[in-house]
């Protein structure tokens, strides 16, 4: 504050500064011999260090991150592995741990089967970087920052991970590690929802917040794993706008639906939001050379990627999965996510990790400025109350999202004129015709009224406000 | 039967230039009329009738005077549900009936404004930008009652506002009381009271501040005898606002009004040397003041004095309504002492640091337990949270100083950013973060983390150890 504080910070700087050498010199000197010591490597570029971080190490790396931004950070837990180590989280947001009515939630969940590791060390990678460019004063991350809730996983399957990490030697299995302790595959997991949606599709039924009645169904089902009521239970709680489910084992941006609607092993299904996700999709692609690359060949030598189209591809034309996370979360939330898979080799030599960052670090970023696109506001009722779980239809896109407990909502749009409706139980619906840009989001609000104010009192009210407009001459 | 809005001569703030005017006045005047004026819900989309009859009929209903600790959200809005929260408590103590300032008093002082010079001020204060809107909604629980009905005008009163400005014509203000009158919407004595209440309790936490300031506070246009017994000692400004934090709660005496605005008008004529002295335990102020020239910009210092004032004012407004609290309150105004000691014991704590860090290597070699039986793996551990933790303190250290230097020389940039954090006291406000608020903040965090297991034990107080060097 004070000239005489800075000065004093300037030179206790220093002095901290002194002790990190020495301590560091004195970790360097007895670094080497220690049995069954994993020697660390110095950081190799900005406090990033490429290299795989099992779970003590992520949780370091999570924790420094949180230490060098304390301001702008926050670490928390979703729950437990099968094993009990926790799956953490690195929230990023200039109120951590506060939803700020009208600020948007963004996730990054990788390592979901524990052998497609690139994802998890992206992750941390990210996390450090982000807050490095804001602590640098990047005016690009610190917009980001201050406007968006930003959490990112590195892993939702760390059990998983130290099992394929244990292997001997560098090249990893394709399977071992995949699962979850309990051999369940995460991402066919999930309650299918997409099932439930093509049969409501033909006989008529939501295809949105599937779950609302489910609740009870997923914490009594014991098919479940851990891992994926963890993961359920974070969809309920926060209110996720946009998401990225980061995988390995090819190289393309995957949008929905998953699964087939007849069944088929490949089959384009659409999704109501098509547009939206492949533009999202393509914000992701587009930014990674590799992937991106419309000459590039395919992973493997006889891998089918006919349905590749400028490194993105729909889910189920690519290959069926049910009862997967992406899926899961579009027709059980408002949330909107996609599956990138990030890597040919699912557990590369640690060496070429500062490549895959290389690759995918203006992706990341480009993708999380993404939720601010569309239509975003409140929805309020006349008193100025929010309404919480109205419904906002969009004309023209059979799929609803819902206002969060603030009664504030946001619907990612492709460019285009909308017509947007608002409505909740016991107000009359209000319809608004909005024109929208590619970025950033245009606010509109709704104001609804209840059916139960009378028409006298409204009109007292106007005479009221006419007679105030007079006399302050509006 | 006439409203006491117009009552000549009183003055809530010194009646300054217009140059003065110009850089603060409006941001006061609109401060404190939006506070005002929001609480007649001057908007067309309320059942305004409704509520101020329910109003009426819940009088009873006693707002928390204190705000929670978690919702330490500012707008004028909460600002002034606080205040009315503050009024109901106190109405029900029964203290009255003496003569009171008029908050419209203000706004006398909006006449000389030149408003059309300075709008920028108003954006910083329009509610609707910026977090104050979501902040508002953030807080269900104290302030949105009566039918649920939340005191949310921001729209019509920036609008109102805004008239009056174009207009200096506090007039207005006075139209829509009497028109609310005579619609029956507000009873009369609930216009008296509401606005006495709310003249009563700013009077009293101005007149405290200024009695630590003026050393003659005999223009005896008020006939409000309390004030004098309540003069406290001269001491320093920092025990003075830790005092009038305290013991604002328990103050039931009738307000002063204007012995308090006299005086700081008489000051902004004539400033002692006194005053400026006691700045001194105001750094920023203190270095501000000090650069400039006496004899060619006395109005810019006292305008700068006028400045500080205010912020204190507004500062410990903020702790009565129990937005921050006290200890908050003081260290935003004044920087942690530490600093003092810290320019001369750099050498100490160096010395100090090393010992801290030799301990710990050495806990670590002889820590036989360590699971993992890697020995270098926690000092690595400790060597990246120091790195990490020296990165996050350079950080702040640099926020801070850059900031000085900008504000030096322009006294609106200064008062600007200046109020701009009290407005949007949110608790992760990077530029207000000093050391002593991190540290107790990252001890609080590493608590909650061992408990939930994202750190050790050992890493937490490794953590610990290292900011309580500092």
């Amino acid at each position: 504050m004070a000239r005489r504080g800075g000065c004093a910070l300037l030179a206790l700087c220093g002095s901290l500064a002194a002790c990190a050498w020495l301590l560091g010199a004195e970790a360097r000197g007895a670094g080497g011999p220690a049995a069954g010591a994993r020697r660390r490597r110095r950081p190799q570029e900005d406090g990033i260090s490429f290299e795989y971080h099992r779970y003590p190490e992520l949780r370091e790396a999570l924790v420094s991150v949180w230490l060098q931004c304390a301001a702008v950070s926050r670490i928390y837990t979703v729950g437990r592995s099968f094993e009990g180590r926790e799956l953490l989280v690195l929230e990023l947001s200039d109120s951590p741990g506060v939803h700020e009515p009208g600020e948007p939630e963004f996730k990054y969940i990788g390592n979901m089967h524990g052998n497609e590791a690139v994802g998890r060390e992206l992750l941390i990678f990210l996390a450090q970087y982000l807050c490095n460019e804001y602590q640098k004063g990047n005016e690009t991350i610190v917009q980001l920052i201050h406007n968006t809730r930003i959490h990112i996983m590195p892993s939702l399957n760390p059990d998983g991970f130290e099992k394929a990490a244990s292997q001997l030697g560098e090249l990893k299995d394709w399977f071992v590690g995949r699962s979850n302790a309990q051999g369940i595959d995460l991402n066919r997991n999930f309650p299918d929802l997409d099932r439930i949606v093509y049969v409501n599709e033909k006989e008529g039924g939501p295809n949105n917040h599937l779950l609302k009645n489910l609740k009870k169904i997923v914490d009594q089902n014991t098919k479940l794993a851990p891992e994926t009521k963890a993961v359920i239970h974070w969809i309920m709680d926060i209110p996720f706008v946009l998401s990225a489910n980061l995988h390995g084992g090819d190289l393309v941006a995957n949008y929905p639906y998953d699964e087939t609607r007849s069944g088929s092993a490949h089959e384009y299904s659409f999704c109501p939001d098509d547009d939206i996700f492949q533009s999202l999709a393509r914000a992701y692609s587009s930014f990674n050379p590799p992937m991106s690359d419309p000459d590039r060949p395919p992973c493997r030598k006889n891998d089918d990627d006919s349905s590749f189209v400028e490194g993105t591809t729909n889910g189920a034309a690519w290959y069926s999965v049910p009862g997967g996370m992406q899926d899961f979360n579009y027709l059980s939330s408002n949330c909107f996510e996609i599956t990138v898979e990030l890597s040919c080799e699912k557990f590369p030599p640690e060496e070429t990790l500062k490549n895959y960052w290389e690759d995918n670090k203006n992706s990341l970023i480009s993708y999380i400025h993404q939720i601010h696109r569309g239509v975003k506001g409140f929805v309020r009722d006349l008193q100025g109350n929010p309404i919480a779980n109205a419904t906002i239809s969009v004309e023209g896109i059979d799929h609803d999202v819902t206002s969060a407990k603030d009664g504030d909502y946001w619907r990612l749009l492709v460019p285009g004129n909308y017509k947007l409706t608002a409505s909740a139980p016991g107000y009359l619906a209000i319809a608004k015709k909005v024109a929208v840009p590619y970025s950033p989001a245009v606010r509109v609000d709704f104001e609804l009224e209840s059916f139960s104010e009378r028409k006298e009192e409204k009109e007292e009210l106007m005479e009221w406000w006419k007679m105030m407009s007079e006399t302050l001459n509006f | 039967q006439k409203l006491q809005l117009r009552e000549p001569g009183a003055k809530l703030f010194p009646k300054p230039s217009v140059e003065e005017w110009v850089s603060f006045g409006p941001a006061l005047g609109l401060w404190y009329w939006c506070s005002t004026a929001a609480q007649f819900r001057l908007s067309p989309n309320r059942q305004a009738a409704k509520i101020a009859e329910a109003e009426a009929d819940k009088i009873k209903k006693t707002y928390p005077p204190e705000n929670k600790p978690g919702e330490s959200n500012y707008s004028f809005v909460d600002n002034l549900n606080l205040l009315k929260a503050i009024t109901e408590k106190e109405k029900n103590k029964k203290e009255r009936q003496s003569v009171k300032i008029s908050p419209n008093d203000n706004k006398l002082n909006v006449e000389d404004v030149d408003s059309t010079k300075n709008r920028r001020l108003i954006d910083d204060y329009d509610s609707t930008k910026s977090g104050l809107d979501r902040k508002f909604q953030d807080d269900p629980d104290g302030l949105h009652q009566l039918d649920g009905t939340p005191l949310t005008a921001e729209d019509i009163v920036q609008k109102i506002a805004t008239r009056i400005y174009e207009e200096n014509d506090r007039g207005v203000f006075d139209r829509i009381v009497s028109k609310l009158l005579n619609l029956g919407l507000i009873t009369e004595s609930q216009a008296h009271t509401l606005e006495d209440e709310v003249a009563e309790v700013l009077q009293k936490l101005i007149s405290k501040e200024a009695n630590n300031y003026e050393e003659e506070l005999n223009k005896p246009t008020s006939k409000t005898e309390s004030q004098t017994g309540k003069i406290p000692e001269k001491v320093t400004p920092m025990a003075a606002i830790q005092n009038a934090f305290t013991n604002g709660e328990n103050d039931e005496t009738v307000s002063n009004t204007l012995t308090l605005t006299n005086g700081l008008e008489r000051r902004t004529k004539t400033y002692s040397e006194d005053n400026f002295e006691e700045l001194q335990y105001f750094p920023n102020f203190y270095a501000l003041l000090k650069s400039i020239d006496s004899e060619k910009e006395a109005k810019e210092k006292e305008t700068l004095i006028t400045i500080m004032k205010t912020l204190i004012d507004f500062v410990k407004m903020m702790v009565k309504y129990g937005t921050i609290s006290p200890e908050e309150g003081v260290s935003y105004l004044v920087p942690s002492e530490k600093s003092h000691e810290e320019t001369d014991s750099t050498k100490e704590e160096a010395a100090k640091m090393e010992k801290e860090y030799g301990t710990l290597k050495d806990s670590t070699k002889d820590d036989d337990s360590n699971p993992r039986g890697k020995t270098d793996e926690p000092k690595g551990k400790t060597e990246a949270y120091l790195e990490a933790i020296r990165k996050n303190i350079d950080w702040l250290k640099k926020h801070n100083i850059k900031e000085n230097k900008e504000g030096q020389r322009n006294h609106k940039e200064v008062m600007v950013s200046l109020f701009t954090p009290c407005i949007q006291f949110k608790q992760h406000e990077n530029q207000d973060y000093d050391l002593s608020k991190m540290r107790d903040f990252i001890n609080q965090q590493a608590d909650a983390y061992v408990e939930k297991g994202i750190l050790d034990k050992e890493e937490a107080d490794a953590i610990k150890r290292i900011y309580s060097s500092l």
